[in-house]
């Protein structure tokens, strides 16, 4: 940081010797950034002040935005990115009130249509880096490369600027207070919430069966297969051949969130038989009636058993072994 | 029917020694059947160590039984990590070559001078003998015995543990399954009796444990958090304190011991939840005490009011150093199982691991078969007694099944509960319908055989059981549930046979294909290209690959290398992906400074082996992209159309990285003109295969699937090697033809191909 007084210095007597006329495009530059109609540090550009700022006799850096906000373009990348460059300018004008050499301009497609043709741009938005003009050759500007899935957009670009430029761009995000008001609210209200509902709760809070249930679907989900949904997010049902709606997904190692939700219930139902069988059963009162019971949950057992060894072997094509009713 | 029964079936007491004798052989039979089971590879290729971490184990085994334990102790190895080395010795979980290296000098004690490779390779069967029988005395505290060895019998076969612990295997899973029950048995029993011994017993093996495997973190979360249950659920004693206490205490200055460990029990989050239980309970008992001794109400509130206060400030305190940074944070690897979409942005090299995916269903089956619907039930059974024993079933069943739905490799830690409890719900059920007393119908409570069961918990709803057990009247219920059962059992039996057989065994170093007449055919150019590098070049030339093959070469090769599967320091494997991905310019500065002699790829499309390296590329190239985001960019190896393409419409980035050209070289010559077909991606290569220029092909194995580049020399007058190649062929156009006929000699011309 030592360094930013003396490169102000620097290119203060730099503006100075070149020419009057750039300091004075120069000044102009800074009072626009500092009195911008859009967020501070940032400069609203037009087609004239387009030509100005990447005009030749610069003494400064220019990062500038093609972008269209107008909503008749749809531009939605566009208007994603907006608010992080102005999180950018924004950074740039606390640390640099005056510039100090860098700025940070918008020229949307509405009020800079020449520049747009001009320049044979036909996608928005586009960033682009105009370092200053050198005596003799003229630096070609740089162009950023847009990644769709950057979740801080503003920061690759101020690591893009250190890396390509003399300017060292650190962000300052402002401090999110509706999150911090959300959180403690949050917190307070679940307290008072859990405070005034204590006595209703309770019962529930040591119900042993809540918990037997609770427990009993979270190893369900987790065992046919729920976490891979959620972190593959897989589609629910897919378009299989011939138009119909396919549930099961070919291949081992892959399958869809209906298949997993049928998965569950199966487990789920031969669980049930199992417990069924060694709990319930044995305290019927009468022999006849448990004999059918008996009888009718060992068929379920072996009906679903069955069922889940085809669809195993529907997934896997090798497998060799089935049981007998269904046999795929 | 009584008659018979009373010459069939004595009295209980008077035939405890023949059934604890027959205890005794059904576990023997287990046991040999789990380690029987393990076998398949050694018969079926040869005793060789599989995979490729196992190959490091092996090299540090050795190394152990050559220099002895305090040289291991100290060991710096200059052979990894070129140029950095690394600490060897501090750095690994040193309980697996421990053990093989104490059962070498065993058995060399006793004159059975034993290969150090075969105790390596059998170490893995050997031990699921022992994990059997840890499953069943578990099993026991928490059931009885007949369902303990069923549980045994489930753990032995099981492929989910199999799938770690084939001969071959040898890795540090191989005895940490083994540890982690027997740990979890020692800590029911000291939970049970309240017993310091117990509880010191059970620290002695959590150390044995942490000095094994990583995974024993696990353990140091599953133990507190069965605590803090209990404590919520009011049942806190005088047993579990003692218990827990002695457990903590010397099992945390225990595994302090171990170098690789050292403080970070007191200094990670990981470690915070026991540190955290272990002052609660310390409270807790506090509390409990002056209860007793002041019997005020107002002093109850009171001291209420204080527990609350301190768990509050204690917890704050907690949060205040994590976030300072006195606790280091969860490292990257746990914290990527809770939240899950971290890895991939954050450290795309653990995202790589194929064993770090998310486990779909069809895993989950193939692993456990039947045991995966018996499993609920079984934690079911456990909420309907619900002992304090109980309890750690349910927490135990809910946590793994969370971490193996996470990633597919903690389904080795859900393996052994799950094995539990459906061996406690198939136990159950034999239990009543293997009765052979069939009860009179009406006639209530005549038969008291399960006073235990006739007076179940009054638990209203789900849990409801609120009618008298009575037992089964009729034969043929009896019969065909039986019946059924053991056929389910008999189906998992071949399930297990089968899957180990054709999914587990294969050594990964040796591939088996099949010829077309049927007859087995072994693909062996790992070990080919392996000895290649061992018999051909000098001691101490340095190989860069992938990390995946850095054990494998330092193991099989005897030489150096740059990066390895201890992935350790994440720039330097970085800059070997920034090499792989880069043009060779680029590429050839790194290599020169890196002092590279050799370079390896793998390469599978001319075998349709898809585990080769241009299928990892995309992640060489992530893991480089996330240090060098100016230089590497991965959407520049996709096509405009995002498609990650190989053949003609390969991106110009894609077409001079170095990877690509290190594994097409050469390759368009094996086909006629034109038809040069990758069977990985199913893709026809553009006829003008890549230029090397700063690289010589050194060696291709007998299916292509190693290759080996000689990186060139800098050149004699000074030249770079583009102009060089640009000079030589220039001169080299009057006798174009010749050249083409033949490839250079020493190297393998062209071959049939079979598949």
């Amino acid at each position: 940081m030592r360094l930013l007084p003396i490169l102000t210095a620097f290119t203060s007597l730099l503006s100075l010797s070149v020419a009057q006329k750039a300091s004075n495009k120069y000044q102009t530059f800074v009072d626009l950034a500092s009195s911008s109609k859009g967020a501070k540090g940032v400069v609203l550009l037009n087609d004239q002040l387009f030509g100005e700022i990447t005009g030749p006799h610069r003494n400064f850096s220019s990062a500038i935005l093609f972008t269209a906000l107008d909503n008749r373009f749809g531009c939605v990348l566009c208007r994603d990115f907006q608010p992080e460059f102005d999180v950018l300018g924004n950074s740039w004008f606390k640390d640099h009130p005056n510039s100090d050499g860098l700025f940070f301009g918008v020229l949307d497609f509405s009020v800079g249509r020449q520049t747009f043709q001009r320049l044979g741009m036909s996608t928005a938005p586009i960033l682009m880096l105009f370092p200053p003009s050198a005596p003799g050759s003229e630096h070609q500007p740089l162009k950023f490369d847009f990644n769709p899935s950057d979740v801080t957009p503003a920061e690759s670009v101020a690591r893009w600027i250190t890396a390509s430029s003399k300017h060292t761009v650190t962000i300052h995000r402002p401090f999110n207070y509706a999150k911090l008001f959300t959180f403690v609210g949050g917190i307070v209200g679940t307290a008072t919430l859990s405070k005034l509902a204590y006595p209703y709760l309770a019962p529930a809070l040591y119900s042993r069966n809540l918990w037997a249930a609770i427990s009993l679907v979270a190893v369900l989900l987790f065992t046919s297969g729920h976490m891979f949904n959620h972190i593959r997010k897989v589609p629910y049902v897919v378009q299989g051949r011939g138009g119909g709606v396919s549930y099961i997904a070919s291949g081992f190692s892959n399958q869809l969130g209906l298949e997993t939700q049928i998965i569950a219930v199966v487990y789920a139902v031969l669980a049930f038989s199992a417990i069924a069988l060694c709990l319930k059963m044995p305290r019927m009162e009468s022999s006849g009636k448990q004999k059918i019971a008996v009888m009718a949950w060992n068929l379920v057992l072996l009906v679903l058993f069955s069922f889940l060894m085809s669809i195993f072997k529907m997934k896997n094509g090798a497998y060799p072994f089935f049981l007998p009713p269904l046999i795929a | 029917m009584s008659a018979v029964k009373s010459i069939l079936f004595k009295d209980p007491a008077s035939t405890e020694s023949a059934r604890s004798i027959l205890r005794v052989v059904i576990l023997l039979t287990i046991a040999a059947a789990a380690v029987a089971s393990r076998l398949f590879s050694v018969i079926r290729f040869e005793s060789i160590i599989h995979e490729f971490d196992p190959w490091f184990n092996f090299r540090a085994s050795k190394y152990l039984v050559k220099h002895g334990f305090f040289d291991f102790w100290n060991w710096f190895d200059d052979r990894t990590w070129y140029p950095l080395g690394r600490v060897t010795g501090g750095t690994l979980y040193p309980g697996l070559m421990v053990t093989s290296g104490a059962i070498w000098h065993a058995l060399r004690m006793i004159a059975l001078p034993v290969d150090i490779r075969n105790i390596c390779v059998l170490l893995a069967p050997g031990f699921s003998g022992l994990t059997a029988f840890a499953t069943y005395l578990f099993t026991k505290e928490m059931k009885d015995s007949g369902a303990g060895l069923l549980a045994a019998a489930f753990m032995g076969i099981a492929p989910g543990y199999i799938s770690r612990s084939v001969a071959g295997s040898y890795d540090n899973e191989a005895i940490a399954i083994f540890l982690l029950m027997f740990t979890f048995y020692l800590w029911i029993k000291a939970a049970k009796l309240g017993s310091a011994m117990w509880g010191g017993l059970c620290a002695l093996f959590y150390f044995y444990m942490v000095s094994a495997w990583g995974g024993y973190v696990f353990i140091t979360n599953l133990i507190p958090l069965h605590v803090f249950v209990l404590i919520l659920m009011g049942r806190y004693s005088g047993r579990i304190y003692v218990a827990y206490s002695s457990w903590y205490a010397l099992g945390t200055l225990a595994s302090m011991q171990v170098p690789f460990v050292g403080f970070l029990p007191v200094r990670t989050s990981e470690h915070m939840a026991a540190l955290g239980i272990f002052g609660l309970i310390q409270l807790v008992a506090f509390v409990d005490f002056l209860r007793g001794q002041v019997p005020s109400k107002q002093f109850n509130t009171l001291l209420r009011a204080l527990v609350i206060l301190i768990t509050v400030v204690g917890f704050t305190g907690l949060v205040t150093l994590t976030v300072t940074g006195v606790i280091a944070p969860w490292s990257g690897r746990f914290y990527s199982l809770w939240d899950t979409g971290y890895a991939k942005i954050h450290i795309p090299i653990i995202a790589s691991v194929s064993e770090h995916q998310p486990t779909a269903w069809p895993s989950f089956f193939f692993d456990l078969n039947m045991l995966i619907w018996l499993f609920p039930a079984g934690v079911y059974l456990s909420f309907r007694q619900l002992r304090d024993e109980h309890v750690f079933i349910i927490v135990y069943s809910v946590m793994a099944s969370y971490f193996a739905g996470v990633m597919v490799r903690l389904m080795l830690t859900l393996t052994p509960i799950v094995c539990v409890a459906a061996a406690i719900t198939v136990s159950s059920i034999f239990d009543t319908y293997l009765e052979l007393d069939t009860p009179q119908e009406q006639e209530e409570d005549s038969e008291s055989k399960k006073s235990k069961k006739e007076k179940p918990k009054e638990v209203g709803g789900f849990l409801s059981s609120k009618a008298p057990f009575i037992g089964i009247y009729s034969i043929t219920s009896k019969v065909a549930v039986v019946g059924a059962f053991c056929v389910y059992l008999i189906l998992f039996v071949l399930h297990c046979t089968w899957v180990t057989s054709n999914a587990y065994s294969s050594p990964s170093v040796v591939l088996a294909s099949r010829m077309p007449d049927g007859s087995q055919h072994i693909i062996d150019d790992f070990r080919e290209a392996y000895y290649w590098l061992r018999k051909n070049t000098p001691d101490d030339a340095k190989i860069m690959s992938w990390w995946d093959y850095g054990y494998q070469i330092g193991g099989m090769a005897d030489r150096t290398t740059l990066v390895d599967n201890n992935t350790w320091n994440n720039t330097h494997i970085a800059t070997v992906g920034k090499a792989m991905a880069s043009r060779e310019e680029v590429s050839y500065e790194i290599l020169r400074k890196h002092e590279v002699d050799y370079v390896l790829v793998i390469f599978g499309g001319l075998l349709g082996y898809s585990g080769d390296d241009i299928n990892k590329f995309l992640w060489m190239v992530r893991i480089a992209e996330g240090v060098w985001p100016n230089e590497v960019q991965e959407r520049k190896f996709f096509t405009a159309r995002g498609e990650y393409k190989i053949d003609h419409e390969a991106t110009d980035t894609m077409k001079n990285s170095l990877m690509y050209k290190m594994s097409y070289y050469k390759f368009p010559s094996l086909f006629p003109p034109g038809q040069a077909q990758d069977r990985v991606r199913g893709a026809r290569l553009p006829a003008e295969g890549p230029v090397l220029h700063t690289l010589d092909e050194a060696f291709t194995s007998e299916n292509w699937i190693v290759r080996i580049y000689k990186v060139k020399d800098l050149d004699e007058f000074g030249r770079d090697h583009f102009s060089v190649s640009a000079f030589e062929g220039g001169k080299k156009k009057k006798g174009k033809k010749a050249g083409l006929a033949g490839r250079a000699p020493g190297k393998k011309g062209r071959r049939v191909l079979r598949i």
